[in-house]
């Protein structure tokens, strides 16, 4: 199987000598279709970096990437702009939400900028609102709905044009425990059911006990993977496997001075 | 460091908000103009000509001054609040470091003087650039040798442009960095959401939408059918359900627009986003727009109209008389003028110098003098003709006029100057003449139709019988002096019906080898100066043509000044308010990138935003301004004045095309500082 996303010694220098800043230092993974990633790290790890590279939100200083065998660092313009809302789908940690439009005006409005007819995702819209259990605050505005609200109807404009990956940038950041995991709950079932290829940045294990697969970022360069054993290992027991890694990610008791 | 803090900020006010300090040196251009006006070479003429009118408008310059200095803080004030809320968290953030409050009001003072002394430093060298060039084109406009031009500029000017803008400045700085220190460092750094606006059920708007056009149609019918301008009741009323039917019209605009956002065609780029933009926009500010689109319609309105009466103003008077010498009360005072003329070598000078006598009837039955006149069948034929509205305007006038008797001999003498056939009446007869300041053309032929018949009337109980056609050629020079009715009748009967008791007009009409050797200008000049001497009181024709030059300049200038004014004040809120608006839901464009959205599709959108923005209120001005002008045409012109009414509608429409192109500039000059804005949002950013 190809895969869908391919990194290739991604680099991302701030600032210059002696005041650099490394928050990508070639950086190189690949991500499979029907996938669930996790990309995990300590703040300035470099991991939101990394996302808005694939974002193409900012331009790294070198490297490669490539999504469904295409150079996305070479794309400008109207291709670029087909790209961040075609093949990706943005999933925001404060929702990013229009609070001037509805909830259903919000998940339309990747169609409207795409010039895609609103009848051909009627139907799509339809189903992901009543997945997301979003179909009664689809004719309200961002101010009316809960913060769970909100991000399911986040999710849904960041699926409704069936992107080849989901980008979420700390989902759950914005959301309270219990709103937080309804909402992985649903990005899991869409991963289960749907395929959808899904990576995530996060610090929250819990959410990140979810994903089949986490990379850890320290440094601007991957420090570890661990993949879930499915369906041996139950969620719980991955969940202690993150915490274990995070302790040592935070540098374990050698790092302490 | 301070300093060099204060001249970063004053420097990035500058460049966020271009538009705005494009305003103020617009301005400051303004306040100087109308402030320089006596320097004008037309008005330093029109005071050698017209002292008394010139010294008045003068005199008025301070209050228009004192007006557009009023306006202009509220607009200084509106736009640097915007400015100030926007800054607020780096307040927060200047006083959370250790700053000062004493220290950082400094600095935001120093901040705005920087700014305002590059303002001015910039603006009035403009202005008097700007003020020279208009007196120069308007000299020779009007036809004055710029031999005598002298240079406008006034320091007295510049004093109080300069001061009368810091002043403001000064003042909206005080209020509103009172404010903000006021204010607690939490509440500056925390970002104040802004809540949300309860909304009414739509048909409460439709409603109000409905309202608002039925109030706007009364409005209009009852200034353009002329009835407002007869009572000040009515007129107040008519101003009242414009103002409401404005505001009511612009608060039910969310409508209409609620509409377009469901409707139309949904799936062209981003169609829904900018009609919930513009909907958020009249949802927030229906009044300021409403306010906004009323000083467009004023500036519409003052240009259009004043533009087009200035420029008929008088058009259509023949011009026969030179001088009139003043009136006297006997043939041997005529005499006595003529004789003095003679003494001086000026007579030969005169190709004609005739006596006009005019005269009221001096009753013998003991009749009112509004009585003494009894025109019934006229009158009664006058009743049945058709158009209803001139033969019904004509009879209204006619039952308050108190005739003047002109005598026939003078009058042919005055025909006779102005190339046209005599006047040949019977000894019962007697011919109709009317002021064309008080008759329209279609009035006087209306009149004419009913003057073939020789309609018999009664002068003091005796028989006459009124004849035509109606006659209207000036009797005196000074067109200041009209005779709205009166009756030319032969010498006998003159002398008969006045008893003596007249006022004579000693006419004269300059000979054509005076004229010839210069213009005609320069010949009444000459003349002026030689009669000067003879200590005569006399009214020539160039004091004549200079008020009506002196109306038709102040005219166009007090109306261009204020049709400026408004529209700098209105172009200015509602682009400010849009790009601090853009700036201040930043978020939203960021999401619309990061959704897929292309700089294009955004500038696409924005301009969108633009052209509504802008053109609710325009379009609700410029449809507005058809009946504003027509209203005030209707009311402030005269009868004959009207028959040009077609001519100034055009010439108004014209008018009101220039400024909208000048809306034009405007709007795209705001569109591009948005692409502009657009553009370092696309920009790829670090977000850790």
């Amino acid at each position: 199987m190809e895969p869908i996303l391919e990194i290739e010694s991604l680099k991302k220098y701030y600032g210059k000598n002696p005041n650099q800043t490394k928050a990508l230092d070639g950086i190189t993974f690949q991500v499979m279709p029907g996938e669930f990633l996790g990309i995990m790290g300590c703040s300035g790890s470099g991991k939101s970096t990394l996302l808005n590279c694939i974002a193409a939100v900012t331009r790294p200083g070198s490297g490669s990437i490539m999504m469904k065998g295409r150079q996305v660092l070479s794309l400008s313009g109207a291709e670029l702009a087909d790209y961040r809302g075609r093949e990706i789908g943005y999933l925001f940690q404060n929702f990013e939400l229009l609070d001037n439009l509805t909830g259903r005006e919000n998940i339309l409005l990747p169609l409207s900028l795409h010039g895609v007819p609103e009848q051909e995702s009627r139907t799509r819209l339809e189903k992901l609102a009543s997945y997301l259990e979003v179909t009664d605050v689809l004719d309200k505005f961002p101010v009316q709905m809960s913060g769970g609200q909100k991000q399911r109807i986040a999710a849904a404009r960041a699926l409704i044009l069936n992107p080849g990956i989901i980008l979420a940038d700390e989902p759950t950041g914005a959301l309270d425990s219990k709103n937080a995991k309804a909402l992985m709950e649903k990005l899991a079932g869409l991963n289960q059911d749907e395929h959808a290829t899904i990576l995530m940045v996060t610090h929250d294990s819990n959410a990140a006990s979810y994903c089949s697969r986490i990379l850890f970022i320290q440094d601007g360069v991957l420090f570890h993977e661990l993949r879930r054993d499915i369906p041996d290992e139950t969620r719980p027991l991955f969940y202690e496997r993150i915490l274990m890694m995070m302790a040592q990610l935070g540098g374990g008791s050698a790092n302490v001075l | 460091m301070f300093s060099k803090l204060v001249s970063r900020n004053s420097k990035r006010n500058r460049k966020e908000n271009g538009l705005f300090f494009g305003s103020m040196l617009a301005a400051i251009i303004v306040f100087y103009i109308i402030l320089a006006l006596p320097r004008q070479d037309v008005m330093i003429f029109l005071s050698k000509m017209e002292s008394d009118a010139v010294n008045k408008l003068m005199s008025m310059i301070p209050v228009f001054y004192g007006m557009a200095l009023v306006i202009l803080f509220f607009l200084i004030y509106y736009a640097s609040r915007f400015q100030m809320e926007r800054r607020k968290h780096e307040f927060g953030v200047y006083l959370i470091l250790g700053m000062r409050r004493s220290k950082l009001f400094t600095m935001l003072l120093a901040e705005d003087l920087r700014n305002s002394l590059i303002l001015l430093a910039v603006g009035l060298p403009v202005s008097l650039m700007l003020s020279e060039l208009i007196s120069l084109i308007t000299a020779r406009l009007v036809g004055i040798s710029i031999v005598g031009h002298q240079v406008s500029f006034s320091l007295e000017a510049m004093f109080w442009t300069a001061g009368g803008f810091l002043l403001i400045k000064f003042a909206a700085f005080l209020i509103l960095s009172g404010k903000i220190s006021r204010q607690e460092i939490d509440s500056l750094l925390a970002e104040m959401p802004k809540g949300e606006k309860k909304q009414l059920p739509a048909p409460v708007y439709g409603a109000s939408l409905i309202a608002g056009i039925i109030c706007l149609i009364i409005a209009y019918t009852s200034v353009t059918r002329g009835e407002a301008w007869i009572y000040v009741r009515q007129m107040t009323a008519a101003v009242m359900f414009g103002l409401v039917g404005t505001m009511a019209l612009f608060w039910g605009l969310r409508f209409p627009i609620g509409l377009l956002v469901k409707a139309g065609k949904r799936d062209r780029q981003l169609h829904v986003f900018h009609f919930r933009q513009v909907e958020e926009t009249v949802i927030y500010q229906s009044g300021t727009l409403a306010v906004c689109s009323l000083l467009i319609l004023a500036a519409m309105c003052c240009f259009g109209s004043g533009v087009a009466i200035a420029g008929f103003y008088g058009k259509s008077e023949p011009h026969v008389l030179d001088y009139t010498f003043a009136y006297v009360e006997s043939s041997e005072e005529a005499a006595a003028i003529r004789q003095q003329l003679s003494d001086h070598g000026l007579d030969s000078r005169f190709s004609d110098l005739f006596e006009i006598k005019i005269g009221m009837v001096q009753s013998r039955t003991g009749e009112d003098r509004e009585d003494v006149l009894k025109m019934d069948r006229l009158m009664e034929e006058l009743d049945g003709m058709q158009p209803a509205e001139i033969s019904g305007r004509l009879l209204n006038n006619m039952k308050y006029y108190t005739p003047y008797l002109i005598s026939l001999s003078g009058y042919n003498r005055l025909l006779a100057a102005a190339d046209m056939p005599e006047l040949k009446l019977d000894a019962e007869e007697a011919a109709v003449y009317m002021d064309s300041g008080f008759s329209s053309e279609e009035m006087r032929q209306m009149l004419n139709r009913i003057l073939e018949t020789k309609p018999e009337a009664l002068l003091d109980g005796d028989a006459l019988y009124l004849t035509g056609p109606v006659q209207t050629t000036d009797v005196v020079t000074d067109r200041s002096i009209t005779l709205a009715f009166a009756l030319i009748v032969p010498d006998e009967m003159f002398e008969y019906y006045t008893q003596g008791e007249c006022e004579i007009y000693l006419d004269g009409v300059l000979d054509e080898k005076t004229i010839q050797k210069a213009s005609l200008m320069s010949a009444i000049s000459d003349m002026n100066r030689e009669l000067d001497k003879t200590g005569l009181q006399y009214e020539s024709y160039l004091q004549n043509m200079g008020r009506q030059m002196f109306y038709m300049v102040s005219a166009s200038y007090i109306t261009i000044y204020l049709a400026v004014i408004f529209l700098i004040i209105a172009n200015t809120v509602i682009g400010v308010q849009f790009l601090m608006g853009q700036q201040n839901v930043n978020r939203r464009y960021r999401t619309l990138i990061r959704l897929g959205a292309s700089y294009k599709t955004l500038c696409r959108s924005a301009r969108k935003q633009i052209n509504w923005y802008f053109g609710i209120p325009t379009v609700a001005a410029a449809c507005s301004s058809v009946f504003g002008v027509r209203a005030l045409l209707t009311g402030l012109l005269s009868p004959d004045a009207k028959e040009h009414f077609l001519q100034m509608i055009m010439l108004s429409i014209v008018m009101i095309s220039g400024l909208c192109v000048l809306e034009y500039i405007y709007v795209a000059a705001v569109k591009k500082s948005s692409d502009r804005y657009l553009l370092t949002l696309t920009e790829l950013e670090r977000e850790e």
